[in-house]
């Protein structure tokens, strides 16, 4: 018998309105785990690889992970993944929050959707009851109220409900899926894959326990787990304020996004910082399943409430597009979160406007009139209800930002911040040089959480010597050392991945190690996870991941960053005179992970 | 009895985790005698147990199943327990409820409650002899468990709400 797993995996035909419940399988899970890597391998083995996005043949996927649910702390997440409508290669993104452990208490390590649905429907899954039920009244509802409405109608407030808004609905291509109204799977679209499936959301009740395979082991484990993060320096810090602490720590480095990243301090910090959001509009911390840092928080303005946000969002609607004022910030976090459109996917297209406006390549009237000066509120707030609804410019926008700038052209290219389709995220790279690397290798584009390579802002100079032979993988601005912490921790934040559990816990804080988690696997699962498997799985599935992106049009030629991180120095502050070089870095990166001048994977043959 | 802040409640669930695991060995809600009520559009976390409460409604149990322990909790003979529910059914906040036909209460883990001991936010206490202090009266008829935690919680909380949004416009 499995422990730890829930049992089975639930395959669900839009189309054909058909449901079916499968045993977990033992040996692929030993292969991928679980979670982000349970999906990728799935969609390695079974994804057309030209379907289209937006089609029937696309799979959307729910992955959990096989600890999620039990007394391990810190694993409530869940992962979606796909072919994505944004990028048009690996899609995936996760959630913390408390759906996830549900899924799990329900029976299932995974959900499979495939098909569309001729009219708008939802999923209800009560432990062995699954449905698929008519939704035309949720249509055009925000996430907060479809939640709401779902649990009214079924009676039970402790339904865990994973949905789409308008923004979804509207195949806006960064479009979210959100669970507990403001835990959002943000990136790559995947509230676009189910717009395109008619699925306005996945309620999920589970009445089911989990086991241990060792019952004295595991929960000690645990209580290791529960010790090493309470007794991180960090934690206190953590706990407050959670990613938000991020505003004045980048802004101190030099490395805050500000106007478009065309500076890394924002002299104005202090107004939209973590510190600030806590000390004036904070009501409370909030937290995922079972976590004992509780870093998420609840806030209260004049104008709303909600829980978070988390830092890409502040930073996306504060410095990024040089808004100034919190509650604003504030404001536009309730109102994507409610219209499910991603802040930063968002964030950088209204950036990329602001700055080629700056740069008198675009002007108001190729901006349907809307004035884009730097923070300006009224047209922040306007283009975004237009993105949502998709009327007029917005329609465009809803693109993303490769797509827009693709089509007006005029040199406004070089300002669309992103990799492989993928929106950079709010970390300058020319001051976090591993970072850098990492947003050019990603497998689903300009992403720091593929990698996480928190430790080269450590400093921690002989722990690196110890780990990696070199102690320039923890000094973050050196060029050097970066492709051996990549290779790393790319690894360690699969890992992290398949477990659902939190990057803060796994990387940031370095508290997951490969040892410690196959003893965990093992004792949980009772299968016999040993680290070399445990590593094995991993390379197997990045390799995986890298295979089906090819399938998808990716060569070497995209493993790169735009032209200002790798050209123009940052002018002050911290990181000044800084750039990536990051040729180099991506071609070291190749040899340390296996593959070949190209990039390609070891036996890798055309698909 | 048990005493909770709510102020001080992130929702995180860590009482329920570990109620069930103590008492089953496996981890589950279900299986768990405090139950978090959680709402996100108002930020309400709120854990539902049982308050030792004056009436002991629950004592009206056709089978006489249930008497009252060494530190006023409630103990079900599960000899004497036909799973009939009527307990479950007389609760006003959804304290006490069936699993598996057998009915689900705290029983303060015999004077040392795991879910203090698991709450790192500091939201719960316990406070040792003390019990039918708080006076609970039956709700609405008809409701399920679930809804009567709601109901409850939302009851309970209308003080911090109230807190919470006078903070608005200062």
């Amino acid at each position: 018998m499995l422990h730890g797993y829930a049992g089975h995996v639930l395959r669900v035909d839009l189309t054909l309105r058909e449901v079916r419940r499968e045993k977990t399988d033992p040996h692929e899970v030993m292969k991928a785990i679980g979670g982000r890597g349970l999906n990728s391998w799935r969609l390695h083995e079974e994804l057309r690889r030209d379907a289209d996005p937006l089609s029937p043949e696309n799979m959307l996927l729910i992955g959990v992970g096989p600890l999620t649910g039990t007394l391990l702390s810190t694993s409530a997440y869940m992962t979606i993944s796909g072919k994505s409508p944004l990028t048009g290669i690996l899609g995936d993104s996760a959630a913390g929050g408390h759906f996830g452990p549900e899924l799990k208490a329900a029976g299932y390590d995974q959900v499979i959707i495939t098909g569309r649905s001729a009219k708008p429907c939802y999923l209800l899954i009560a432990d062995d009851c699954v449905e698929i039920r008519e939704a035309q009244h949720l249509w055009g509802r925000d996430i907060y109220e479809t939640s709401k409405a779902l649990r009214q109608e079924l009676r039970d407030n402790a339904f865990q409900v994973a949905a789409i808004g308008p923004a979804g609905e509207n195949l806006v291509k960064f479009a979210t899926v959100a669970c507990n109204n403001s835990r959002v799977c943000g990136r790559t679209g995947m509230g676009c894959l189910f717009g395109s499936k008619n699925l306005k959301a996945v309620a999920v009740r589970g009445t089911g326990s989990l086991s241990f395979a060792d019952p004295q082991e595991f929960p000690r484990l645990c209580e290791e787990l529960d010790r090493r993060i309470m007794a991180h320096p960090e934690y206190a810090k953590r706990k407050d304020l959670g990613s938000t602490l991020l505003m004045t720590a980048l802004n101190r480095l030099g490395i805050l996004p500000t106007n478009h990243f065309q500076k890394g301090i924002a002299d104005y910090v202090d107004e939209v910082s973590g510190e600030k959001l806590a000390e004036i509009y904070k009501v409370k911390n909030k937290s995922c399943f079972n976590c004992n840092i509780h870093c998420s928080r609840y806030y209260v303005t004049e104008d709303d409430e909600s829980e978070g946000p988390e830092f890409e969002t502040l930073c996306s609607y504060s410095s990024r597009i040089g808004n100034q004022d919190l509650r604003f910030a504030l404001k536009m976090a309730a109102y994507l979160n409610r219209m499910g459109v991603d802040s930063l996917s968002s964030g950088e297209t209204i950036g990329w406007a602001m700055e080629c406006v700056q740069r008198g390549l675009l002007t108001r009237e190729d901006l349907g009139g809307l004035d884009f000066a730097w923070g300006n509120q009224e047209t922040i707030e306007t283009i975004v209800r237009m993105i949502v609804r998709r009327e007029g410019i917005g329609d465009a926008f809803a693109e993303g930002t490769r797509s827009l700038a693709r089509r007006f052209g005029q040199g406004t290219e070089e300002y669309a911040f992103h990799v492989k389709g993928l929106d950079m995220i709010c970390g300058d790279p020319r001051g976090l040089k591993a970072f850098g690397l990492t947003y050019a290798i990603a497998s689903r584009g300009a992403d720091h959480l593929r990698a996480e390579p928190f430790f080269e802002l450590t400093e921690r100079y002989e722990e690196s010597e110890k780990r990696f032979g070199t102690r320039d993988a923890a000094d973050r601005l050196s060029d050097h050392g970066k492709a051996v912490l990549v290779e790393f921790t790319e690894r360690q934040a699969l890992l992290t991945d398949c477990l659902t559990m939190c990057k803060n816990v796994g990387l940031s804080m370095d508290i997951l190690d490969f040892d410690f988690a196959s003893k965990l696997l093992k004792a949980g699962t009772g299968l016999d996870f040993t680290p070399e498997r445990v590593d094995a799985a991993l390379r197997g599935i990045i390799d995986a991941d890298r295979r089906l992106n090819f399938s998808f049009g990716i060569d070497a030629s995209q493993d790169t960053l735009p032209r200002r991180f790798t050209h123009e120095p940052l002018a002050e502050g911290a990181s000044k005179g800084q750039v990536v070089p990051v040729q180099e870095m991506v071609r070291e990166y190749y040899r340390l992970r296996g593959w070949d001048k190209d990039g390609r994977p070891p036996d890798s043959k055309p698909e | 009895m048990l005493v909770l802040d709510p102020s001080k409640c992130s929702g995180c669930r860590r009482c329920e985790t570990q109620c069930s695991f103590y008492h089953t060995g496996k981890v589950g809600r279900s299986l768990a005698r405090i139950k978090v009520v959680k709402m996100e559009e108002s930020g309400i976390d709120f854990p539902v147990f049982c308050l030792l409460c004056k009436e002991r409604h629950c004592m009206d149990c056709p089978q006489s199943a249930i008497t009252v322990g060494l530190f006023g909790e409630i103990v079900v003979d599960p000899d004497l327990c036909i799973g009939c529910g009527a307990c479950e059914e007389l609760c006003p906040i959804g304290a006490i409820e069936l699993h598996g036909e057998f009915p689900y209460v705290c029983d303060l883990c015999h004077g040392a409650p795991r879910c203090v001991e698991a709450c790192t936010m500091g939201a719960l206490a316990f406070t040792p002899g003390k019990a039918d202090t708080v006076s609970l009266h039956g709700g609405e008829k008809g409701l399920v468990c679930e809804e009567k935690r709601v109901q409850y919680a939302l009851l309970s909380c209308q003080a911090l709400r109230a807190e919470w949004v006078s903070g608005r416009n200062q």
